[in-house]
């Protein structure tokens, strides 16, 4: 027999869906604008040549502008992939918490994990924009550890609940 | 409360989910062809690419064509992997997307418009990289790929990212309402 299924509050629900929208609207982004993300890449690098490292040999900084433009690029495909991806994640495992995870306190914990997961690719915009360790040491691993974190807190309470 | 205000899920209309399931079982078959027929595909892609060859640059010069030959059979597979893959994840971005529009719009009007919008953004798209890879053979890498964006991507994309960041006004202006 089926029966009205609980849905999540809408502040996941929103999350969930801000990051699908982020994440289509940077691949449409990608596509449409490449030469203008190589320039502004290329033009961002040359702002800051000792940032990166620049020796005066051209040889040698034109593979570190190479390597700087690619890795902007591949912030933004990550970004894509990982928004469309995460969303998904986000509100499937939301929609779960909200129909099948008893008690107010476990659900609202659940929530905050999942919601601070599915800001995860977040980190990406910043790989490709900044430092790369910045990124992978303060938000790409606590966001990805929250996410793990909420699945696992849903797995258990899916474990442990009676039918 | 109305059924609306409740918090629980509204289904959306039954074509919907026929053609976000559809889209899924496209992408899987889509795939398992991939894997079965790659040699098929490839030798098919290629005898078309040697049939124009004034279409993709080919001199007659064995190491230069096979260079030219290769990238498009790159390009040609790549566009069979990118429709497996947005198929199968666009298909679930429907019912997501569609669920929650069927819950929190309340408008018929509205709310039809931004379901049919997501379904066939979301449905057509990425059959763009199917005509992408259908049309290497015969227009070349360039022409094929701007005769899918403006015959597919962008169209569909568009509705896709237009109805979706509207869904997120209406979720938000709600949120604020509550």
């Amino acid at each position: 027999m089926s029966a009205p299924v609980r849905r999540p509050p809408l502040a996941v629900v929103l999350v969930a869906l801000v990051m699908l929208a982020l994440g289509e609207t940077a691949g449409a982004v990608m596509s449409r604008l490449k030469p203008e993300i190589q320039r502004y890449a290329r033009a961002r690098v040359a702002a800051n040549p000792a940032a990166h490292g620049f020796t005066g040999s051209a040889e040698y900084d034109d593979a570190v502008r190479d390597r700087a433009i690619f890795t902007a690029e591949a912030g933004l495909s990550f970004f894509h992939l990982h928004g469309e991806g995460v969303g998904l994640v986000l509100f499937f495992a939301g929609a779960l918490v909200a129909a099948v995870v008893p008690g107010r306190r476990m659900r609202a914990l659940l929530y905050v994990l999942l919601v601070l997961g599915g800001l995860f690719p977040v980190g990406y915009l910043v790989y490709g924009a900044a430092v790369l360790e910045l990124a992978e040491r303060w938000i790409l691993a606590p966001l990805g550890i929250a996410a793990i974190a909420g699945l696992a807190g849903l797995w258990l309470a899916l474990a442990r609940r009676r039918t | 409360m109305t059924q609306v205000d409740s918090p629980t899920w509204r289904v959306p209309p039954r074509w919907v989910l026929l053609v976000a399931v559809l889209s899924i079982v496209a992408a899987e078959v889509g795939g398992g062809s991939m894997a079965r027929f790659k040699v098929e595909l490839t030798r098919w892609a290629r005898d078309g690419m040697l049939a124009r060859p004034s279409v993709h640059g080919l001199v007659g010069v064995r190491d230069v064509d096979e260079r030219i030959l290769d990238e498009a059979l790159v390009k040609f597979d790549a566009g069979l992997r990118l429709f497996h893959m947005h198929a199968e994840g666009m298909g679930l971005v429907i019912i997501a997307t569609t669920m929650v529009a069927a819950t929190v719009i309340r408008q018929d009007a509205a709310r039809r418009a931004i379901i049919a919008l997501l379904t066939t953004g979301g449905a057509g798209y990425p059959l763009g990289y199917l005509v992408w890879s259908a049309l290497i053979p015969s227009y070349g890498l360039e022409r094929s790929k701007t005769i899918a964006e403006w015959l597919v991507w962008v169209p569909f994309g568009t509705a896709t990212i237009v109805a979706l960041w509207c869904l997120v006004g209406v979720v938000a202006w709600r949120m604020i309402k509550s």
